[in-house]
């Protein structure tokens, strides 16, 4: 009950500071919304075309690439401005089509093409599309050389016959099986995996500055008089952690309810979403009462929060896929695994992708509420040598 | 006999190597004001921190109304109101929701504590500042407030740390005056300072702490008395023989040392009070005209520098 009086009244002092509510309910959607819009899961490579206008075989060669679902095709008018923006990574690469690509298609003579790409994977898969797609192209064109050189047809009659032939034949389709797990972030949506990594980042930074205020709630003595009224170390301490849980929880509820509302994300299950969420919570204000017990000066461990919030998310898959780091490194994987934003994130995963149960998650919960029960253990076992020694 | 509210004996706590307080004892009974007086660092907040459970000791015992005081003994923290030196308050809070929520600490709910906190913003004077957040009062005012929240719950002693250090005249009269009337109303009071004045004040008895020792302990005139200490009479003359009034004087068994020069009588006596109109009596039978007279008696402050060898603001 005491706890509750606590917990009331750093909610209230917290509320009244306007500059939490930028911090805490505002700031991690323009995030969201950031990294979202930046980074997101519906990700389309762009190309820029710089082509000659009215050559149709050219033109065909553009719609066959406009074809391809993860390529976003730009006409950009010069070389100079499609080298300019690859350089920028405003593209991802550019393809230069020769004024001359019909004249020398119908002539028989051979033509080259010239495809420029920043270093990298993307342009590998973007070099690989384009080759695809004129290799179609040059189907056709074979086919229509062939009548042409049997005597069936002259090349352009021929072209025409053949291209309606490519239409009427059905599609090839490839149905690809992935083993092993696969990397998820194309299954999540645009903001989807923007919005996991920044509610657990978020929610563990917010209770972190927690600590700030239980060194503040020492430092004017406050707390000391506190235990010296019929309140125990315990009540006094659970009650500053509560508080700041459920700033953490309402945070975490705030992101969850505002992402799926305006941006669509997809938590899983809600209940399940939220029992991670609340064991999570739980993890960083029990995370934040440890520092408060450990430090003396608030701007120390604010400084330090910063620092234990950003790192351990960065560590922990917030900021580069847990997956990224699989392919990397086995031994990063198993390292980014002593942080509880990994065993959030990949609770997450699995009610997200997996429409896992309670007890797919089950282990991944005891954890996080190990973590939650080892931080309060130490606080207040700290706290109580720091007030009564 | 009567139990006392507070029994505390053979306090001892130790710091590394630094002994802070050593077999400190003393009681207070109810309705009693007990000044503990010393310098900084003498051991004063130290063992306040004890008796209120906030520090554990290393040595002594303390009860409370018969209720052994430990850090976990939360019975024996009800029964005190600490008002600690530093100004223990949430200063984005305001002075009635202060009150509140260290109420409610004390375990008071509901119109039991609304009504108290009515009275006790009253009794500390900010009744018209009760909606007012802390950190725009003035340093008394914040010190009053200081005071209300260990006056909640009507504790049967009341424990405070030099509660004046840093107030204006008028609020430190009001917190003297607060002190009074709650030692009055039956309230055991422990009251630490290093201002003489005070604990001349308001204390029934004093015990002078000096680092980390009780050196003395008892009334004013008791303390007095136990160090040696007399009372200076100081008369100024106009004319007659002073050395014959010297002479007269010194016959009597209160007066321990007379002399005179450049027109004044010296006396060191025993309680001056009682026999002034003795000495006024033979001085005028001797045929000198008294014009002026000073009566200096010893202090606390003569009283703790006889018993340490140092001014007590040293």
């Amino acid at each position: 009950m005491k706890s509750l009086t606590i917990a009331a009244t750093n909610l209230r002092r917290f509320i009244r500071d306007r500059g939490n509510i930028f911090f805490v309910f505002i700031f991690p959607m323009l995030l969201v919304l950031v990294l979202g819009a930046s980074f997101g899961g519906d990700f389309n490579a762009r190309l820029a075309v710089v082509t000659e206008p009215g050559g149709d075989l050219a033109d065909d060669l553009v719609t066959r690439l406009e074809a391809i679902e993860t390529v976003n095709v730009v006409s950009v008018a010069t070389e100079e401005a499609a080298v300019r923006g690859v350089e920028r990574g405003e593209l991802e690469a550019a393809l230069f089509i020769p004024a001359d690509y019909d004249e020398s298609i119908t002539a028989g003579t051979p033509v080259n093409v010239q495809f420029l790409s920043r270093s990298g994977q993307e342009g590998n898969s973007l070099r690989s599309n384009i080759e695809s797609a004129i290799t179609q192209q040059a189907v056709v064109l074979r086919a229509a050389r062939f009548s042409e050189s049997e005597g069936l047809a002259t090349f352009t009659e021929a072209l025409a016959v053949a291209g309606q032939a490519e239409a009427n034949i059905g599609p090839v389709n490839v149905e690809v099986t992935a083993l092993g797990e696969a990397f998820s972030l194309d299954l999540l949506g645009q903001f989807d995996s923007s919005a996991q990594t920044q509610l657990l980042l978020f929610v563990f930074l917010t209770s972190l500055a927690g600590s700030a205020a239980l060194i503040q709630t020492r430092r004017l003595g406050v707390a000391k008089r506190m235990i010296a009224t019929p309140t125990s170390v315990r009540d006094v301490l659970l009650g500053e952690g509560f508080g700041r849980f459920l700033v953490a929880l309402v945070q975490g509820l705030f992101i969850m309810i505002g992402t799926w509302l305006i941006f669509g994300v997809d938590w899983g299950d809600p209940l399940l979403a939220t029992l991670i969420l609340l064991l999570f919570s739980l993890v960083g204000s029990g995370a934040a009462m440890l520092m408060g017990s450990l430090f003396s000066n608030d701007e120390q461990a604010g400084g330090m929060g910063v620092l234990f919030g950003l790192g351990l998310a960065a560590l922990g898959g917030c900021m580069v896929p847990l997956q990224v780091f699989e392919l990397i490194s086995p031994g990063l994987y198993n390292v980014a695994h002593i942080t509880p934003h990994a065993w959030g994130l990949e609770a997450f995963d699995s009610i997200v992708l997996s429409n896992g149960t309670i007890g797919d998650i089950a282990v991944f919960l005891a954890i996080l509420a190990g973590y939650a029960l080892v931080f309060y253990a130490l606080a207040i076992w700290r706290l109580r040598v720091v007030l009564t020694r | 006999m009567a139990q006392p509210t507070l029994d505390c004996r053979g306090l001892r706590k130790v710091f590394g190597d630094l002994v802070a307080v050593d077999d400190v004892g003393f009681h207070i009974d109810a309705g009693e004001t007990y000044g503990l007086l010393g310098p900084n660092g003498a051991g004063k907040t130290t063992s306040i921190s004890m008796i209120s459970g906030l520090l554990k000791r290393d040595g002594g015992s303390i009860t409370v109304d018969g209720e052994e005081m430990t850090t976990i003994n939360l019975a024996a923290k009800a029964l005190i109101g600490l008002v600690p030196q530093d100004i223990a308050v949430y200063p984005d809070l305001t002075a009635r929701e202060n009150l509140v929520f260290f109420g409610k600490l004390y375990g008071m709910s509901g119109k039991a504590l609304q009504s108290r906190v009515d009275e006790v913003l009253e009794i500390i004077g900010l009744a018209d500042r009760a909606g007012d957040r802390s950190d725009d009062f003035s340093g008394g005012m914040k010190r009053r407030l200081n005071i209300g929240i260990g006056l909640l719950h009507k504790p049967n002693l009341l424990i405070l740390d030099e509660p004046t250090v840093g107030v204006d005249p008028q609020s430190r009269n009001a917190i003297l005056e607060s002190v009074e009337q709650l030692s009055s109303a039956g309230m055991a009071v422990l009251y630490t300072t290093h201002y003489m004045e005070e604990a001349e004040r308001l204390c029934d008895r004093v015990g002078i702490i000096d680092h980390g020792v009780i050196k003395a302990e008892g009334t004013r005139r008791e303390l007095v008395q136990m160090v040696g200490e007399h009372d200076r009479i100081r008369l100024e003359t106009t004319s007659g023989g002073l050395q014959s009034a010297v002479a007269a004087l010194s016959e009597l068994p209160s007066v321990v040392e007379a002399g005179a020069g450049d027109g004044l009588i010296e006396l060191l006596v025993t309680e001056a009070g009682e026999h002034l109109t003795k000495i006024l009596s033979i001085v005028t039978e001797a045929g000198v005209a008294v014009a002026g007279v000073d009566i200096d008696e010893p202090n606390l402050e003569s009283v703790f520098l006889h018993l340490t060898g140092r001014a007590l603001r040293d």
